[in-house]
């Protein structure tokens, strides 16, 4: 009866041993079941919405799986002019990526400083740097505003893309903690060899960071391709709007239907960036939430 | 020393600022071209207007139309940092949360008089009533042209009327055996009142005005009189007296002591956050503002329209929500503005645009007849006849009239929440209501 008593006895017989594993799996099974079904639910209410025709969407009570699979949904998004999805599509993706790529290059150059150099008021520098993080984005928002349209550059992506190249206080904070960890011998072998401190950064730091890069990618990635307040404030011309401009458009008005199927349809499309960057990414996010987890 | 710089400062900027003018009032010489901007929500019932600018610059060889827009939520935001940053644009209307009182009273608005009177502005040649075009005066000062004139309609289902065996509701809004109670009886003869969210349905859906304007339906108010003739600052709240507490207590017994209406949680299963649960089916009568006849052409049930039922206020009926075009202050091309806004309140463009809009209803007495007739299944005699009657049992909406009112509506909307749910009863909470209101009012009108 005593599994255990069994197993310490003699080497239990494999069927046996399966069974029990397989009650225990069984009920584990059951429960990721019931919490997998409750997780994809809304998930699946996207992909069946956005398959709708306008009259299935406003139902009641709801049909989960579409009478009619209306297909052309996805196209109309991008044949309908009104909509313009292809286009805020490009733009996002534009400020996006050149979001990432000035944030990365410049929060890890600042972080490398304060992660491997230590002076005089170092200490409190980097308290200044993280205070910023304490400013919200409406206390800086008309002053930006100012300063963007005194340089001339409303009305273009620029003011979405520039900030990123000054760093940011909290990447500069994970990337900081992240390359004190690693070991001082390797930047001693490098400056034995005539190493320049650029090239510890570039050659060694770098390569070795590779989970934190990846983390603080797709962070900046998200917060970048989901911003909605700065590319109103910033954007007048419809050929620069970006996605979350478009989409919420799509339910702004209080005189007519939102058409939930339209933009369902556009959700899903959206999300598609993010499960790629993060199928690549993934490796070595999760080695890179677990390394700055436990550091 | 101090004083010679602070002098020499002075007329330093003072040269900078008088230059500054003269240079811009010689951006507006007439014969050259100029762009004037339009703001607005994106949204297709708005942006319509950029499919009218190229026959608008037919007619007008030397002024550009430029349409910027908002999501509806963001609205606001843009154009306050839009106005710190020396964008603003030229014509908008209060399409975002805050309503004209607040534009009027921040200082947003230019005021049109003088340039209606240089121009020879008449509003019957517009066919706009008087009555509609002092909506946007303020001590006889126009600050506003309408444009549209949105009012409160009851709609219904005709399928539910029809399943229950009830008789249709009138569209004349004389006929007074159409009363409050009777529409609290037919709507107990649809109510399924069911926890089952299959079965649930609901006889009415009571949404006149905003929670705060909605007891004037009952002939109670919750502002003092003079609030409609001072700018909007109401000096005493009346939350405490009886008849707005009866008024309250009325509302929201329709949902917990009759059980006709939908509580707040029905109406978010069956049709979301934000949506209407009337698009559901599962409501027989929706008293709401008519922009939700736009979309009736979508509804999966016959849809009706009828008269507002006559309540305790004999004069109150309907509430009016005239939307109208600003020219904010900051507008180098005041003079070209008013060309575009005359533009689109012709008889003509307002015909074009109930079209292009999907349904707007135009202000131009003479293009709403084609208004009328632009909904499927609904007798266009009937919509002119609720038309006319919520024009003459209407009032302004206290959203336009109100300042300060995105503050106000929000503190109605939070407090009343537990009321509307039911974990709380309408006169336990007016008090606290009350004492806030009267804070925040006399904090923001110091």
């Amino acid at each position: 009866m005593n599994a255990t008593a069994i197993a310490d006895k003699e080497p239990a017989p494999m069927p046996r041993k399966r069974r029990r594993l397989s009650w225990g799996a069984l009920l584990g099974f059951a429960l990721l079941l019931v919490v997998t079904v409750a997780m994809l639910s809304p998930l699946w209410f996207m992909v069946s919405t956005s398959l709708k025709t306008t009259k299935e969407m406003l139902a009641f009570p709801p049909t989960f799986i579409p009478e009619t699979f209306a297909w052309s949904n996805f196209a109309e998004l991008f044949t309908n002019s009104d909509i313009k999805f292809g286009q805020q599509y490009g733009n996002s993706l534009i400020v996006a990526v050149s979001s990432v790529i000035g944030t990365v290059l410049s929060s890890s150059l600042v972080a490398f400083g304060f992660a491997r150099y230590r002076t005089r008021g170092s200490g409190l520098l980097f308290m200044l740097v993280l205070s910023t993080m304490m400013l919200p984005y409406p206390a800086i928002m008309i002053p930006q505003f100012l300063l963007f349209t005194k340089i001339g550059l409303h009305d273009s992506l620029l003011p979405l893309i520039l900030p990123n190249f000054f760093g940011s206080a909290y990447i500069i904070f994970l990337l900081k903690q992240f390359f004190s960890t690693l070991p001082n011998e390797l930047y001693d072998a490098g400056r034995i060899d005539g190493s320049s401190e650029f090239r510890l950064f570039w050659n060694i730091t770098l390569p070795l960071a590779g989970p934190a890069l990846a983390t603080v990618s797709i962070f900046t990635f998200i917060w970048s391709w989901n911003d909605l307040l700065a590319p109103v404030l910033y954007l007048d011309s419809q050929e620069n709007f970006t996605l979350p401009i478009g989409m919420a458009a799509m339910m702004s008005s209080k005189f007519r239907l939102a058409p939930w199927n339209l933009l369902m349809a556009a959700a899903i499309l959206s999300s598609l960036p993010i499960i790629a960057l993060f199928a690549v990414a993934q490796r070595r996010f999760v080695e890179g939430i677990v390394l700055t987890g436990i550091k | 020393m101090n004083k010679k710089w602070l002098s020499a400062a002075t007329c330093i900027a003072l040269t900078t600022v008088v230059a500054g003018t003269a240079c811009s009032k010689g951006e507006g010489g007439s014969g050259k071209t100029v762009t004037i901007t339009h703001y607005t929500i994106d949204s297709p019932d708005r942006t319509f207007v950029e499919k009218l600018i190229p026959d608008f610059e037919a007619k007008h060889p030397n002024i550009k139309v430029k349409v910027t827009k908002a999501p509806y939520e963001q609205f606001d935001s843009k154009l306050q940092s839009a106005i710190a940053g020396k964008k603003a644009p030229d014509v908008t209307s209060h399409w975002g949360y805050g309503g004209f009182m607040e534009y009027y009273s921040k200082g947003m608005l230019m005021d049109l008089s003088q340039l209606l009177q240089d121009d020879g502005f008449n509003a019957a040649d517009y066919n706009i009533p008087e009555n509609v075009m002092d909506i946007y005066k303020v001590d006889g000062k126009t600050y506003g042209v309408p444009l549209n004139s949105y009012v409160t309609v009851m709609l219904y289902n005709k399928d539910m009327f029809d399943k229950a065996g009830v008789a249709y509701p009138p569209t004349d809004y004389e006929d007074k055996s159409w009363t409050f109670d009777k529409m609290v009886d037919a709507a107990k003869k649809m109510t399924v009142d069911s926890k089952n969210l299959a079965d649930a349905q609901y006889g009415v859906d009571f949404g006149w005005g905003e929670r705060d304007q909605r007891v004037q339906y009952f002939g109670a108010d919750v502002y003092s009189e003079d609030t409609w003739t001072n700018g909007g600052k109401p000096s005493k709240v009346n939350l405490d007296k009886p008849e707005v507490i009866d008024a309250y207590k009325k509302i929201y017994g329709l949902i917990h002591d009759q059980k006709v209406s939908p509580t707040p949680a029905f109406s978010k299963s069956v049709s979301g956050q934000f949506g209407d649960p009337f698009l559901s089916g599962k409501i027989g009568m929706s008293v709401v503002g008519s922009w939700s006849l736009a979309a009736s052409n979508n509804f999966n049930f016959k849809v009706g329209v009828a008269a507002v039922p006559q309540g305790p206020n004999p004069k109150v009926r309907s509430v009016l929500y005239v939307d109208p075009l600003f020219i904010l202050k900051d507008s180098k091309h005041p003079k070209e503005a008013l060309e575009w806004i005359k533009y689109l309140i012709t008889t003509e463009v307002q015909e074009k645009s109930i079209e292009l809009s999907g349904g707007n209803p135009p202000v131009n007495q003479k293009a709403a007849d084609k208004y009328y007739s632009s909904f499927d299944g609904i007798d266009p005699a009937q919509i002119k006849q609720v038309y006319d009657g919520a024009y003459k049992y209407g009032f302004e909406s206290y959203n336009h009239l109100i300042d300060n009112y995105s503050q106000i509506n929000e503190l109605f909307i939070n407090e009343l929440g537990p009321v509307e749910n039911g974990d709380k009863k309408a006169e336990e909470v007016l008090p606290v209501i009350q004492e806030k209101l009267t804070k925040l009012l006399e904090r923001l009108n110091k």
